[in-house]
């Protein structure tokens, strides 16, 4: 059993005040706490940027990789030791641009994990260049005259991909917030939490008012989960902006595609092999 | 040389699709089983069907060291072989072919080569005997030809069919049987005395020797991404997941790969992964990620002919620069090259001790040449102890992932213990993982972390260069009047070398490096000091080694042989190359 303050880290975070991150840094905290997991039963991974500087901030076991490399980096982590909860988080640009090849793969492949996704449509770390999700024409720094690319679906890319749950959810909605971030662990397979997190000094946008003002949570309409066609529906919809549960299917995960081989965690088997084992592979070439 | 003629050069050549390698195999493993010694080299253009190929097998009665030159025996299974490979052949070479595919009459290209035809299909007309199987015949004629055992070849035919049945076993027996009675029959004997010494090797690759190294060696979780030449060791491992509990994932791509074994060495299991240059060009961030966050990963850097896809089915060792340089920043690497088929097998499990031993990654370069030609090799007795260094699982609080200790190796607690939460990041960090660069940076105490860390990861180099790298091997006599350094792969080809040269009356030695980074710098420039001369030879264009010498020892090597076409060295190459480079002669 454990309680939030547990979470908490010695490091405060160093987000700009005011920054759409810190919504889910507590939300993460109170939905672990809320599931009952303790700090060592959590294992946080994230990539380079703002947002990816959150497995400082909270009390789990963690890892700050690189740019776009946390996906693959959780799921060998996972692989190793499937006993342990593996959340992976970071940014618009860390997962759906220079990781997205990793994502769309992970999606696909269904290692039991979950994956909140920070996004501001913005890079912020980098002070404020265009990203994967930022609007057609949003001026940024590097697109001054105007964006000319049209933003990424995370949604649809990850219906798309196999992902077995795919939800989006505004960090300020913190009860919201942690009801799905709870869904994506509790959920047997990989999870998608797409979340909107304010960049409040780089986005003038997509702002938290924005937000309030915009969001719509598509699960108390009475949404289907188990239903793709609608789910990719509710997905595009450019009348309001969705949030919720858009889609839930539980398929065999990766694992139990090793179920043999992973009926104990791979860091505990016992190493080496024996002399007739030896014997055995080396009379394979005689 | 009029001493007994104890070794052979036998070639088979044809069409990709002919069933070349599998020939080969066959042929190498009753000399194997026959208790003699083989190195075998495949020479293709493509690996998929149609390109030319042809592979070389050195059978000897004593260890032979290259693949050899000019081909003494040649199986020609396809049209366009003669026209390519009888006019390679060594005088009084003898030639093998299926005269019911091949029509042409071949006697008239050489008159100082034999050339038999066979008409296959007229020898053998009863049911089930298939095409293919003129493979099967034309290997028994060679075996004949040179006096082998022929039980051993019958033996070996039966281990191999025995999952199909006795009645394709024994039709294949009356096929190969068929070839040994037509050379008894037709053939002059031929002038060579091939005698085993009862054991019975292994004739296998590199590839699969590092395979076998890893596996034999605690590997638990293998990621990659295939790319010739080092799937091999991918396939092996893929066939012993289930039977040795393993986890074997083919990922998206490299940049995947690397960062899923570093993932798997945080959570504390052993584990590599395999490429060649362009898929290592991919992995270069993770290996830095790897040296900061001190993981212990292990990869195998099959070098290919470069650059960029250069001469993807060649040879070469050019890609040393990069593998000493890759990533940012300076941290600490260890990088081995393996000399030959059982090394291979024991650099892999000395690699995953060292990997854990100082936490940081191993790098082992491989190159075509080892990875994929076939050897015969001892079967392997002995397996390395396994040894996790610093590794624990538990602790009582206020554990440092980062520990700052006497040799720079810090204790490294797997991840689920209850009181031991920590973060390892990419940033630079303080012993804890508290990164400085955001909350701390340009604040005196970055600095004086940073000034504290950086050293700290840097000392594994010198605990690597006291306690573990080897110095290079010294062979031949102490004094020579000429030296030949290499570095790799190269080692038999350039034993095989100098034996020319000291039956040509030049005093010749050898000096091999395996371990090549880091490198003990004060020992191996006393050693090349006291050289008289000294040419390096490298399979590739700049002399990559030789480079790296200069730069850690000083000391300059002058004269050097160069080989950089795609074909990997012979003794009798290098022989040719350095006498031209010291005008000898
Ligand atoms: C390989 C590589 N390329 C570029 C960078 C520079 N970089 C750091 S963070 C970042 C973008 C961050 O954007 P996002 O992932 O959306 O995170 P945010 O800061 O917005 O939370 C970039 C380009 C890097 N660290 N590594
Ligand atoms: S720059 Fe933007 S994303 Fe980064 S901490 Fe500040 S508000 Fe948050
Ligand atoms: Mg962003």
């Amino acid at each position: 059993m454990s309680e939030m303050k547990d979470f908490n880290s010695a490091t405060h975070p160093d987000w700009c005040p005011g920054c759409g991150d810190f919504g889910l840094l507590a939300a993460m905290k109170m939905a672990f706490a809320g599931l009952g997991l303790n700090p060592h039963e959590v294992m946080t991974v994230s990539g380079i940027g703002c947002s990816s500087n959150l497995p400082g901030f909270i009390n789990t076991y963690g890892m700050h990789t690189l740019h776009g490399r946390a996906l693959p980096i959780a799921q060998g982590f996972k692989l190793s030791n499937h006993k342990m909860n593996i959340v992976a988080v970071g940014g618009d640009g860390d997962g759906y641009g220079i990781g997205v090849g990793h994502l769309v793969h992970a999606m696909r492949r269904n290692v039991d994990m979950t994956y909140l996704v920070m996004n501001n449509s913005i890079y912020g770390l980098t002070t404020g260049q265009t990203s994967p999700t930022s609007g057609f024409g949003m001026k940024t720094k590097s697109t001054p005259f105007g964006n000319p690319e049209v933003p990424l679906n995370p949604l649809t890319l990850a219906l798309g991909s196999g992902c077995g749950f795919v939800a989006r959810a505004y960090t300020g909605h913190t009860k919201r917030l942690v009801e799905i971030i709870q869904a994506a662990i509790k959920h047997q397979g990989f999870a998608l939490v797409d979340t909107f997190s304010p960049c409040v000094t780089f986005n003038l946008i997509n702002t938290h008012q924005y937000f309030k003002d915009n969001v719509k949570d598509i699960n108390q309409e009475g949404h289907d989960t188990t239903d793709l066609a609608a789910a990719w529906k509710q997905a595009s919809r450019e009348d309001v902006i969705t949030t919720g549960i858009f889609y839930q299917k539980v398929r065999s995960c990766y694992e139990e595609t090793e179920e043999d081989t992973l009926a104990e965690p791979l860091m505990s088997h016992k190493l080496g092999i024996t002399s007739e084992q030896t014997q055995k592979l080396c009379a394979e070439f005689i | 040389m009029n001493q007994v003629k104890d070794n052979i050069i036998v070639r088979i050549a044809g069409a990709a699709g002919d069933g070349i390698a599998s020939a080969g195999e066959v042929f190498g493993r009753i000399c194997a089983r026959s208790g003699l010694h083989v190195m075998a080299y495949n020479a293709y253009q493509s690996a998929i069907r149609g390109g030319h190929v042809w592979l070389q097998l050195n059978v000897g009665s004593r260890k032979t060291l290259s693949h050899g030159e000019a081909p003494e025996v040649a199986i020609l299974l396809n049209r366009t072989s003669p026209a390519l490979h009888i006019p390679m052949m060594k005088k009084g070479g003898v030639v093998f072919y299926n005269s019911s595919q091949i029509q042409e009459d071949l006697s008239k290209m050489r008159d100082d080569v034999t050339c038999y035809g066979i008409p296959f299909k007229e020898i053998f007309t009863e049911a089930g005997v298939e095409a293919v199987m003129a493979n099967t015949f034309l290997i028994g004629c060679v075996v004949g030809l040179l006096g082998l055992d022929a039980n051993i070849g019958l033996e070996f035919i039966r281990d191999r069919f025995k999952k199909k049945g006795e009645q394709v076993i024994a039709l294949n027996n009356r096929v190969f049987q068929g070839g040994i009675d037509w050379v008894k029959k037709n053939a002059k004997p031929m002038e060579v005395h091939l005698k085993g010494d009862g054991k019975r090797r292994m004739f296998l690759t590199g590839n699969h020797a590092f395979g076998m190294g890893l596996l034999a060696h605690g590997l638990k979780f293998y990621a990659a991404y295939p790319m010739s030449p080092s799937t091999g060791v991918l396939h092996y491992l893929a066939t012993k997941a289930r039977s040795h509990k393993l986890v074997i994932k083919q990922t998206e791509d490299e940049i995947a790969a690397v960062n899923f074994i570093i993932g798997a060495a945080h959570a504390g299991v052993r584990t590599a992964t395999a490429t060649s240059g362009g898929g290592f060009s991919l992995m270069v961030e993770g290996v830095g990620l790897a040296g900061m966050m001190e993981e212990p990963i292990v990869i195998i850097n099959v070098q290919r002919g470069g650059p960029s896809t250069g001469i993807p089915t060649k040879q070469e060792q050019g890609d040393l620069n990069m593998i000493i340089g890759a990533s940012q920043g300076d941290f600490p690497r260890i990088v081995l090259a393996p000399k030959d088929t059982e090394d291979a097998f024991y650099t892999a499990g000395r690699a995953l001790n060292l990997a854990e031993k100082y936490q940081t990654p191993v790098l082992i370069l491989s190159d075509l040449f080892l990875s994929e030609h076939f050897q015969t090799c001892d079967a392997f007795e002995r397996l390395l102890p396994i040894e996790r260094g610093k590794l624990i699982d538990h602790t009582e609080g206020g554990y440092k992932r980062f520990l700052i200790t006497e040799d720079g190796v810090s204790p490294r607690l797997v991840p689920g213990a209850p009181k031991g939460m920590y973060c390892s990041p990419s940033d630079e960090h303080d012993e804890v993982g508290n990164v400085i660069s955001d909350v701390l940076a340009g604040l005196p105490e970055s600095l004086d972390i940073r000034n504290k860390m950086h050293p700290k990861r840097m000392k594994k180099l010198d605990m690597a260069r006291r306690e573990d790298i080897k110095l290079p091997t010294l062979t031949g006599p102490k004094n020579a009047e000429l030296t030949l350094l290499g570095w790799g792969s190269t080692y038999d080809a350039i034993e095989e070398a100098c034996e020319y040269l000291r039956q040509e009356g030049i005093e010749t030695n050898h000096i091999h490096f395996t371990d090549v980074y880091p490198l003990p710098n004060e020992a191996v420039r006393e050693m090349l000091e006291s050289c008289k001369e000294i040419v390096a030879v490298e399979n590739n264009f700049s002399s990559q080694f030789t480079r790296l010498l200069r730069a850690e020892t000083g000391f300059d090597v002058k004269r050097m042989v160069n080989r950089f076409d795609g074909e990997p060295f012979t003794g009798e190459d290098i022989f040719n190359r350095v006498k031209k480079e010291l005008a000898y002669v």
